[in-house]
């Protein structure tokens, strides 16, 4: 069992310790250190950050004036103001909110094909973005999904610690969980730089694997979150139910959306040919197919056609999207095409 | 374009059977995959789950379709019908004789005319008749009247292209014999045209369909070699060589002599086109040999190049002129090379000088031959006889004599008659007989025949039938030529020499020694024949001479050449012609018929194998 990880209770050798293949290289980590993530909304969180919100406050930035009332306090007064109208205004200052960064991670059975796994890729792409969020003093939540569960969690045992049950699974009651779950809450809420290389450690020790129902599990996770601010699904969106209720439940909670799809080479460009029959990993469902050569040009279209509905639909909604490939590198991604794709500026 | 099968459309029924392929289903390979949702959108646009869909651009489907149309129609068995005639049953004659091996037309010309028969072959319609026939020295029966085209194609296969002459006129016979009871039969000639004379088939409409083949003349030939006694020195050979260039140009080569093997001589000579240029070697010879004579030129025909002679040498000739006194005929006799003549009055007289008895069979081992010049034995002697004026035997039947019959044909050709003129000869009086059965008329006069020449068994027979002093020919140049041509031809070791000089095709015939059962022949090709000979049999035939060169003829302990030669001037001049003589008026063009019925399924069926690999290979790179 790993040692209860706190925000500030670890040093560097303790993180070596616990991720032995750091996600991230120092070099990547500090050129992420310039970038932030970009959300046209404005932050609706209570607490205290470096973005613009709705509400007014304390800060350098000023926002409006309104009529001094009894009370206010006089160090608000516009003097200059006062001198050529004869009349005190209280000058407001934009209040500078956190931002709340949902990070939806994919870990179903799908996400562990491809050379490398796409989950692999995935969880990198995730470690970079929350580490850009924690740069950026906002506050970073990562929801791995699907959840593990409890009958069949291995590391589950009588001393792990007692949960609510709706903080994972939206149900009432309470239950006990193993590590793996324990670590996946301590990738909720994680706050500044300093929890970055815990933030990292966690990430590392997720373990993926099960079926997953995309629509449920994000509408439930959009369901349990408090804030909504920016959210970036990490997944190659291939389930058989589809994608759209679980985004349109994003949207419909107010986040702003970020989709990133993650496909694995061979999905784009499949090496086995023949008469095969092709069982699906999550489902167990299976599909004869003839396929060779001279048909990759027919099933690139197909991929095509799919990511580019994707796409539209994202548009619509006002979603960003981008594809990826698992065997991409990563310091591309983020520095050029999730910049370009304004995901991050 | 017909079909000769029109019921293998049936065939078409297989279609079906394409479709129940395309039911069956698979062995696959079972691929664990991320998901299927990608996998399913492809599907859905290469498979339907309805019944019926819409025939989509399936290369597969469309080959394999393709490939059982061709495939039916060539059970079909479509042709194009050609320029025939109904005809029930043809007779196909393919000339094979020497000039057939002209290389002027790739292989040859023998090849391009068996193709040519066999699309023949190929155009028979069912219920028609054909018979093969293959003309050369022999007419041989390839195939008699069937509708089998397997036995047909297998006939023409059998053809072999020989070195001898085209005897066509023995093969023309022959088919005209088979069609006789025929009302629509057609006699198709395969043959480059150089047939010999044709003159017994005028007017006779015989029904002759002229296939020809060949396109140039190219031939520089051996027009004729000869050995004879050098004549300033008997004790020399003189090799005589004539040499034709029978192509349009002039020719530059060697002739080269050699004996035994062994190289003698070696002449370059120039032939001008068109011309024949005799050349003569002189050679000492010291035993029994086979000369060679070749030529190093290239020409179109190889058969005609090279010639062998059996060169026997001369031995003196023992002969007995019983005459009641002939100065003219002695003296030409004694001038005829090396002979030993003995002169007696009588036939008893000469016998009993020489020490033999009075019979006939005891003249066998004392004289090569006998001349009886006006003196008539009581029994012809069993040896070569000159007979002058003698009538009224068991040989001759004696009819009127006729009084200054005037000399109206003879025979330049044949031997006895070589460079002999007897334009100028009268002669008084002459034995009136009728012409036998077994010799031929070499000198003819309008009542009755005045030199017979020929063979009564073994023994050769010259017959005079003049008194000599009783005409001017004694006192012509053309006597003692004559009488040289006569020594020559009557003397048995000039026979046996002829025994051993074959023109290609020609039986060699050979004595056979008592006790001897079998003999055995070597081809040129160095393949030993055996001849199986009947008990008591004194004579062997030995028919497969077809090819030019030297034979060895094995009998018992001994064994003697033999020269089979291809030298014929018909055969040599192998200028294609595109009509063939029939007589002096009539002919036969070359026809421009093709094959009839020109049967196209082979080519449908190549086409068919090759779609089907085309389809296999397609069907594994989509799959591979």
């Amino acid at each position: 069992m790993l040692p209860p990880l706190g925000k500030s209770g670890f040093n560097l050798r303790r993180c070596h310790w616990i991720v032995p293949d750091p996600l991230l290289s120092a070099r990547l980590l500090h050129q992420l250190e310039q970038l932030e993530l970009v959300s046209r909304r404005r932050s609706r969180s209570a607490g205290r950050g470096e973005r613009q919100s709705r509400s007014r406050g304390q800060s350098v930035d000023f926002a409006d004036y309104r009529s001094y009332v009894l009370g206010d306090d006089l160090r608000h007064l516009d003097w200059n103001l006062f001198g050529r109208l004869d009349r005190l205004f209280i000058k407001l200052y934009q209040e500078e909110r956190e931002l709340p960064v949902q990070i939806f991670l994919d870990a179903s059975e799908s996400m562990l094909f491809g050379a490398p796994a796409k989950f692999d890729f995935a969880r990198r792409l995730a470690a970079a973005l929350g580490y850009v969020a924690l740069c950026g003093f906002d506050r970073v939540s990562v929801r791995v999904f699907p959840e593990p569960d409890a009958g069949t969690d291995p590391d589950a045992s009588a001393g792990d610690p007692v949960v609510l049950d709706g903080l994972l699974a939206g149900g009432g009651g309470r239950r006990r969980v193993g590590a793996e779950a324990a670590r996946r809450m301590a990738l909720l809420g994680v706050r500044g730089k300093r929890a970055a290389l815990s933030f990292f450690a966690d990430l590392a020790q997720v373990t993926p694997g099960g079926a997953a129902s995309f629509n449920d599990a994000i509408r439930r996770a959009a369901l349990q979150v408090r804030q909504p601010g920016a959210a970036i699904v990490l997944s190659d969106l291939l389930d058989p139910q589809g994608y759209s209720g679980g985004l349109d439940a994003l949207v419909a909670r107010g986040f702003h959306v970020n989709v990133v799809q993650i496909l694995a080479p061979e999905e784009l460009e499949p090496t086995t040919f023949g008469d095969l029959r092709l069982a699906d990993a999550e489902t167990g469902a299976e599909q004869e197919v003839t396929f060779g050569k001279y048909r990759l040009k027919a099933y690139r279209q197909v991929v095509e056609n799919y990511t580019q509905k994707l796409r539209e639909y994202c548009r619509g909604r006002g979603l960003r999207f981008f594809r990826t490939r698992s065997d991409a590198a990563l310091e591309g991604v983020l520095l050029r095409d999730l910049r370009r794709a304004e995901v991050l500026g | 374009m017909k079909f000769l099968s029109l019921d293998a459309a049936w065939f078409a029924l297989i279609l079906p059977v394409i479709v129940i392929f395309y039911l069956l289903k698979r062995r696959r390979v079972r691929v664990r995959v991320p998901s299927t949702v990608l996998w399913q959108r492809y599907l859905a646009e290469t498979q339907a789950s309805a019944p019926f869909q819409k025939l989509r651009k399936n290369w597969l489907l469309f080959l394999q379709l393709l490939l059982l149309a061709f495939a039916v129609f060539a059970l079909t068995r479509p042709y194009f019908a050609g320029q025939q005639r109904p005809s029930q049953l043809r007779v196909v004659i393919l000339d094979a004789s020497a000039s057939m091996q002209s290389t002027d037309v790739e292989p040859s010309r023998f090849e391009a005319a068996r193709r040519e028969a066999l699309r023949w072959v190929d155009g028979l319609k069912p219920g028609q008749l054909m018979v093969v026939l293959q003309a050369g020295p022999r007419t041989e029966v390839r195939q008699s009247a069937t509708t089998d085209k397997a036995a047909l194609r297998r006939a023409l296969a059998a053809c072999a292209v020989t070195d001898g002459v085209a005897r066509m006129s023995e093969a023309l016979k022959m088919a005209e014999s088979l069609i006789r009871d025929t009302a629509d039969a057609e006699v198709h000639l395969f043959s480059d045209g150089a047939v010999g004379s044709l003159e017994e088939f005028e007017n006779r409409n015989l029904p002759l369909v002229f296939h020809q083949s060949g396109v140039r003349a190219g031939n520089v030939a051996l027009a004729s070699v000869d050995v004879r006694p050098n004549p300033e020195n008997p004790r020399q050979r003189a090799v005589f060589v004539s040499v034709a260039n029978l192509t349009s140009q002039s020719v530059e080569t060697t002739v080269e002599l050699g004996f035994e093997g062994e190289p003698l001589d070696v002449r370059p000579v120039t032939l001008p086109a068109g011309e024949t240029v005799p050349l003569v070697f002189i050679v000492a010879q010291e035993k029994d040999g086979v000369f060679t004579v070749r030529h190093t030129a290239k020409d179109d025909l190889a058969a005609d190049n090279e010639a062998s002679v059996v060169s026997l040498l001369p031995a003196p000739v023992r002969a007995l002129l019983v005459t009641k006194g002939n100065r003219f005929l002695e003296k030409a006799l004694r001038s005829a090379g090396e002979i030993q003549l003995s002169v007696a009055s009588t036939w008893a007289a000469g016998m009993a000088a020489a020490g033999a008895g009075a019979d006939a069979t005891g003249a066998a081992g004392v004289w090569d031959f006998v001349v009886f010049d006006d003196v008539a034995p009581a029994e012809w002697p069993a040896v070569n006889v000159l007979a002058v004026r003698v009538a009224a035997t068991n040989w001759f039947e004696a009819t009127a004599p006729v009084r200054a019959p005037s000399i109206v044909d003879w025979k330049t050709t044949h031997p006895l008659l070589r460079f002999v003129n007897l334009d100028n000869v009268a002669v008084a009086e002459a034995v009136g007989v009728k012409p036998p059965s077994w010799g031929q008329v070499i000198v003819d006069s309008t009542q009755a025949p005045l030199v017979v020449a020929g063979e009564v068994g073994r023994q050769r027979v010259v017959w005079i039938g003049f008194d000599l002093l009783s005409s001017t020919w004694p006192l012509r140049v053309s006597f003692p030529m004559f009488v040289a041509n006569a020594v020559e031809w009557l003397n048995p070791s000039t026979r046996k020499a002829e025994r051993l000089n074959l023109h290609a095709g020609d039986p060699l015939r050979f004595e056979v020694p008592d006790g001897v059962r079998t003999a055995e022949v070597r081809s040129p090709g160095g393949e030993w024949q055996t001849v199986s000979l009947d008990a008591g049999a004194r004579e062997g035939v030995f028919g497969a001479t077809d090819r030019q060169g030297q034979y060895r003829l094995r009998l018992g302990t001994n064994e003697v050449a033999v020269a089979v030669r291809a030298i014929d001037p018909a055969e040599s001049d192998s200028a294609p012609r595109s009509e063939i003589k029939v007589g002096r008026f009539g002919g036969t063009a070359a026809t421009t018929m093709r094959s009839a019925n020109l049967e196209i399924w082979r080519w449908f069926a190549a086409v068919a194998l090759a779609v089907l690999m085309f389809e296999w290979w397609y069907y594994h790179r989509r799959t591979a």
